[in-house]
């Protein structure tokens, strides 16, 4: 059984159609980059994936667990699938450790001596152990970023979703959060990962998927995808984004 | 204009004035702890409840901010007995007085809910928190210190309104101000007096509460 199964999703905001009908499967220890234009809809099929967007149409499972299934405990759901985003969404009254510790300690119920020990090795992983007892605004953008990671991480998921990480970021920080996220691909996260970095995704993805109006335009094994686009769409997206 | 001020009848009678300032500090503080819980709770209702639910709290909240205190202190007084509702006056100074901050503060939180970010919540929503806990964990704190300043004068305007409840015979500093009138026919030095009184009580107020944001939430 595949970890993550979605299939003929549709999502309208209004009568704008959103996703047009996405299949997708992630194997478990897979790594996907989603690319595609801003509106093709990646951000939104990544949302479906943990429910925070509900759909329209068709449906979308995670370890066999029907997600859009209102009966479906998403909390408990969500305990498993990480989630990254953008603006990084630290909660910005609380130190690192306690961003970091909250979900373990009121959601799992970790002992605070424990979740304390939690944070320290998912700080560590990140390369910010020492950040610990900051605040998210005594942080630069990347640092936040990568204590977002940690924070997803502390929560031991199953799969993780990046939803353009570095997008928010200057230029000079995307390397030191592309660097995390190559370690936590290393130990063999399953990762889900809508991105601009084009490298990047060459670089690390298993499968590079390519998202064009509402629907998957073009998938494949990253480099060959990459290297030899076999739609126009394609072509002309990474045309524009290489150069 | 000549008047020349005899204060030593009025300060003979300090007693009354300090009972009566213990009540209307008493009945400031416990209105203000059920408002607040009124206001968080009220808030929540009004932002993240049902349909209905919303409703319901937007009636309450829009029926006791255009309606005078003094007429919600009647009703409850006055009014609820003929329907076998009886408090004593300090009991129905206290509900009238809840009832009305709780209104104003549901008001005054739910535009600090309404500015934290829909992200703030998703984050929560994402870690598995529930919608109690993002409530709590997350959107409660940063909703409160945006929304300190409006409120806590709230709370400062609402101890001067507390004086409306000496007119169901609730004795209060102002209460207590009207007897010790009748008594020594000093009126302008007792309004002096309990003006002097009530400043200083609201100065005391607004230090107390500049205290409670500069240590709870100045820094975060």
């Amino acid at each position: 059984m595949s970890l993550v199964e979605l299939k003929n999703v549709v999502k309208r905001y209004g009568t704008n159609t959103v996703l047009n009908g996405v299949s997708l499967t992630v194997e478990k220890g897979e790594i996907i980059a989603i690319i595609g234009r801003s509106g093709s809809g990646k951000s939104t099929m990544l949302r479906c994936v943990n429910g925070l967007e509900p759909i329209q149409g068709g449906t979308v499972a995670f370890d066999g667990i029907v997600v859009n299934d209102p009966a479906t405990d998403l909390r408990k759901l969500r305990q498993h699938v990480g989630i990254v985003f953008q603006s990084f969404n630290l909660f910005p009254h609380l130190l690192v450790e306690k961003n970091i510790t909250l979900a373990p300690k009121v959601v799992k119920g970790v002992p605070p001596a424990e979740a304390r020990a939690l944070a320290e090795a998912v700080l560590r992983k990140v390369g910010l152990a020492e950040k610990i007892d900051a605040y998210p605004d005594q942080l630069s953008g990347g640092q936040q970023q990568r204590v977002a990671i940690a924070r997803s991480l502390a929560m031991q998921p199953q799969l993780m979703l990046f939803d353009e990480i570095t997008s928010a970021l200057d230029p000079e920080l995307v390397g030191e959060v592309l660097k995390v996220l190559e370690e936590v691909a290393r130990e063999g996260m399953t990762m889900m990962l809508v991105t601009h970095e084009i490298g990047f995704a060459r670089k690390v993805a298993n499968r590079v998927v390519f998202m064009h109006e509402g629907k998957i335009w073009e998938q494949g094994p990253a480099a060959e995808t990459l290297g030899k686009p076999r739609t126009p769409e394609l072509e002309t997206f990474l045309s524009a984004v290489l150069h | 204009m000549t008047y020349s001020f005899q204060f030593r009848d009025v300060f003979a009678a300090w007693e009354f004035l300090l009972e009566g300032l213990v009540l209307t500090l008493e009945l400031s503080l416990v209105t203000m702890a059920v408002g607040l819980i009124i206001g968080l709770a009220g808030a929540a209702a009004r932002v993240y409840g049902a349909p209905w639910l919303k409703r319901i709290v937007a009636v309450y909240v829009e029926t006791i901010r255009n309606t005078p205190l003094i007429v919600q202190l009647f009703l409850i007084f006055f009014g609820l007995p003929s329907a076998g509702l009886k408090f004593d006056a300090n009991t129905a100074a206290m509900i009238a007085l809840s009832i009305n901050l709780g209104a104003y503060s549901i008001e005054i939180i739910r535009a600090g809910l309404e500015a934290i970010p829909r992200s703030q919540i998703e984050a929560g929503q994402s870690l598995g928190l529930s919608p109690v806990q993002i409530y709590r964990y997350v959107i409660i704190f940063p909703a409160l210190r945006m929304m300190f300043p409006a409120l806590s004068s709230q709370f400062v305007l609402l101890m001067l309104a507390t004086s409306v409840v000496s007119q169901i015979s609730a004795q209060d500093l102002f209460h207590m101000a009207s007897i010790i009138q009748s008594r020594t026919f000093r009126d302008f030095e007792v309004y002096i007096l309990v003006a002097a009184a009530y400043l200083v009580l609201a100065l005391l107020f607004r230090l107390a509460f500049a205290g409670i944001y500069h240590f709870v939430f100045a820094r975060r």
